[in-house]
């Protein structure tokens, strides 16, 4: 008997390589898998100035040259990228010896390596479906996004499992790629709940920088895009203002900001409403501890991570009743939902919230204490660790062990 | 010896002059007692396997139908050769000598198995892309040569039918000239001996049973 569990992590986004959430998604899981136990290993892409080989809080990363072969377009990059990542990682694999129990891919873009591996070495593979191109893309318009689909559905075939971070992904992976149900797993993406109890207690000075001492904070953060639905927002501005004296922060950028900037300057409302543009993770962690009201009012979200970064900030949440949100937000218990694309709706919650000061404070108490049982990284490394004994379990029947 | 041969055109299908050259090798290999598994491209004609007397056929398709050009096509089909091999590899024990290697095409699983298994393999040269492109050097003909130069470096040993090519390979991917070995093909029987003594070269000395 071998003493531990192994496992070979494939991400084309590892810090400080960050490109979207996959890569702290990858971060944290393996590093709350090391804490249990588990020898991972990380393979992903290079980065300026990160060393191609280092163990990061108990974890081997190597970084592969994702540039190593010219591509005239992204998609065929990607799967160069793949012929790279599997050579490296297939030699990393034989050097260590007959160690590795399983390969875990995420997303699409791994896809090719996953797969390879899976076959050379005869281990399982799963994979974390984070997002699919049909998703992305609503619907399949060209030829790369039918490629691309079909690389999924080719990734989801192979692999012995697929996780994914919400119910709602899990049904629509199902539908997308015909999948049967006990292919599919849930396992919740986590959020990190220190970094906000790492930053300094007195805010007031940070604070009075963004709203007068009288003014309730309603915060936004999101790319300005027309899904996150943050004209929803714009349009509530005024009907919360006629019952509660608050301060709108907008945080995040995107094609739809010009719009809303003059939304708000032809209600005459530019002093109430700010657009903060990007902003740095230092700012952004006191801004959502700061907040009197967080506020996601998406209109398609498959997870929806910015409700729970607020919930482990102890900001309160009014959130869409719509994707990942549905399940994330347990109603008038961890947070308000709303009608989706309903600017009345939506005001009608966030001023219940800022004028009840003990509803805020009940659901603060309850959105951290579910974030700190359903939503921490060490008990997703758990249910992780246990999906991986479960394969290794049949796999130990099967002709490959 | 027991050897896999990676070509993506095997009779019946007929791309180029790749394919009946791979057979009529294949079956004098296999009349020196050489174990041979071919692993081809899907044709429609065919089953996916088939075997003559010694000659071992697997034929793989492309688990992913939509491509946007050759490159992804041949990356994605890279993923079934590689199936296909290991499970030759696995079902003979783990005893596969050498894999010989067609044009650019199977390079990636090649290198994969290489690095992962073990299993040397021979680079066999028909054509370059600098001569099928006449250099053209966009980013989609850099990264077939990328490919091409890939399996030249990783390579056990390459082989080419003629001086010329071998000379064009060493002006074009500075490849050392030991690397090459030159076998004309005017000769069947001669060029069979030539390219099992290549073969043997490269295991080491495996025994033809």
């Amino acid at each position: 008997m071998k003493d531990n569990l192994t496992v070979m992590m494939l991400s084309w986004e590892y810090p400080p390589r960050v490109i979207g959430g996959i890569s702290p998604h990858v971060y944290f899981l393996s590093k709350n898998l090391a804490k249990q136990g588990v020898k991972v290993y990380v393979v992903t892409c290079d980065f300026p100035d990160a060393p191609a080989h280092e163990v990061v809080d108990g974890v081997e990363v190597y970084r592969i040259d994702s540039y190593k072969n010219p591509a005239p377009d992204f998609a065929t990059w990607v799967y160069l990228m793949n012929l790279n990542m599997q050579k490296e990682t297939a030699t990393i694999a034989k050097k260590i010896g007959d160690k590795i129990d399983v390969f875990h891919a995420h997303d699409w873009l791994v896809a090719n390596a996953g797969i390879g591996l899976k076959h050379v070495f005869r281990k399982p593979l799963l994979v974390t479906m984070h997002s699919t191109e049909m998703g992305r893309r609503d619907g399949l318009h060209t030829t790369t996004e039918k490629m691309i689909h079909e690389t999924e559905a080719w990734l989801t075939y192979e692999a012995w499992r697929v996780i994914c971070c919400s119910d709602y992904m899990i049904s629509h992976v199902k539908w997308a790629f015909g999948l049967p149900n006990d292919k599919l797993v849930m396992v919740p993406n986590g959020v990190n709940t220190q970094c906000y109890n790492n930053s300094e207690a007195d805010l007031s000075g940070f604070r009075s920088k963004y709203a007068l001492p009288e003014e309730k904070i309603v915060l936004f953060v999101g790319r300005l895009v027309y899904e996150k639905g943050v004209h929803i927002l714009i349009n509530a501005v005024p009907k919360v203002l006629s019952k509660v004296n608050a301060k709108f922060i907008i945080v995040g950028s995107g094609y739809m900001k010009e719009q809303l900037l003059n939304i708000v300057r032809s209600m005459g409302l530019e002093h109430k409403v700010f657009f903060e543009g990007f902003v740095d993770e230092e700012t952004l962690l006191k801004l959502q501890k700061c907040a009197d009201v967080s506020v996601v009012s998406s209109l398609f979200e498959p997870f929806g991570i910015v409700a729970l970064e607020a919930m482990a900030a102890k900001s309160p949440v009014v959130a869409s009743d719509t994707g990942g949100l549905s399940e994330i937000i347990q109603h008038d218990v961890t947070g308000v939902k709303v009608y989706p694309n309903n600017p009345d709706s939506l005001a009608w919650g966030i001023t219940k919230v800022l004028l009840d000061n003990n509803y805020r404070k009940q659901l603060r108490e309850n959105a951290y204490k579910t974030v700190q049982e359903k939503y921490d990284w060490e008990k997703i490394a758990v249910q992780t660790k246990r999906l991986y004994e479960s394969v290794l379990g049949e796999y130990s029947k099967s002709f490959w062990a | 010896m027991r050897i896999i041969i990676f070509s993506w055109e095997y009779p019946p299908r007929v791309v180029g002059k790749l394919s009946e050259h791979v057979k009529s090798l294949a079956t004098e290999l296999a009349a020196n007692n050489v174990d041979v598994n071919i692993v081809t491209y899907d044709d429609a004609s065919t089953g996916l396997t088939q075997e003559s007397t010694r000659v071992k056929t697997v034929r793989v398709a492309n688990p992913v139908r939509t491509h946007i050009g050759v490159l992804t096509w041949v990356l994605t089909l890279n993923q079934e050769v590689e199936r296909a091999a290991s499970n030759i590899y696995y079902q003979a024990a783990k005893q596969i000598d050498l894999i010989d290697v067609y044009d650019w095409h199977f390079i990636p699983a090649a290198v994969t198995l290489k690095n992962g298994l073990g299993i040397p393999f021979v680079y066999s040269v028909e054509s370059l892309e600098d001569h099928r492109s006449q250099a053209l050097n966009t980013a989609y003909n850099m990264a077939i040569k990328s490919i091409e130069w890939l399996g030249f470096y990783e390579a056990q040993k390459i082989s080419v039918q003629s001086d010329w090519m071998r000379d064009e390979i060493i002006r074009i991917y500075k490849v050392p000239q030991e690397k090459i070995v030159v076998i004309p093909f005017d000769n069947p029987s001669s060029h069979t001996k030539q390219i099992l003594s290549l073969f043997s070269g490269v295991t080491g000395g495996a025994k033809i049973k």
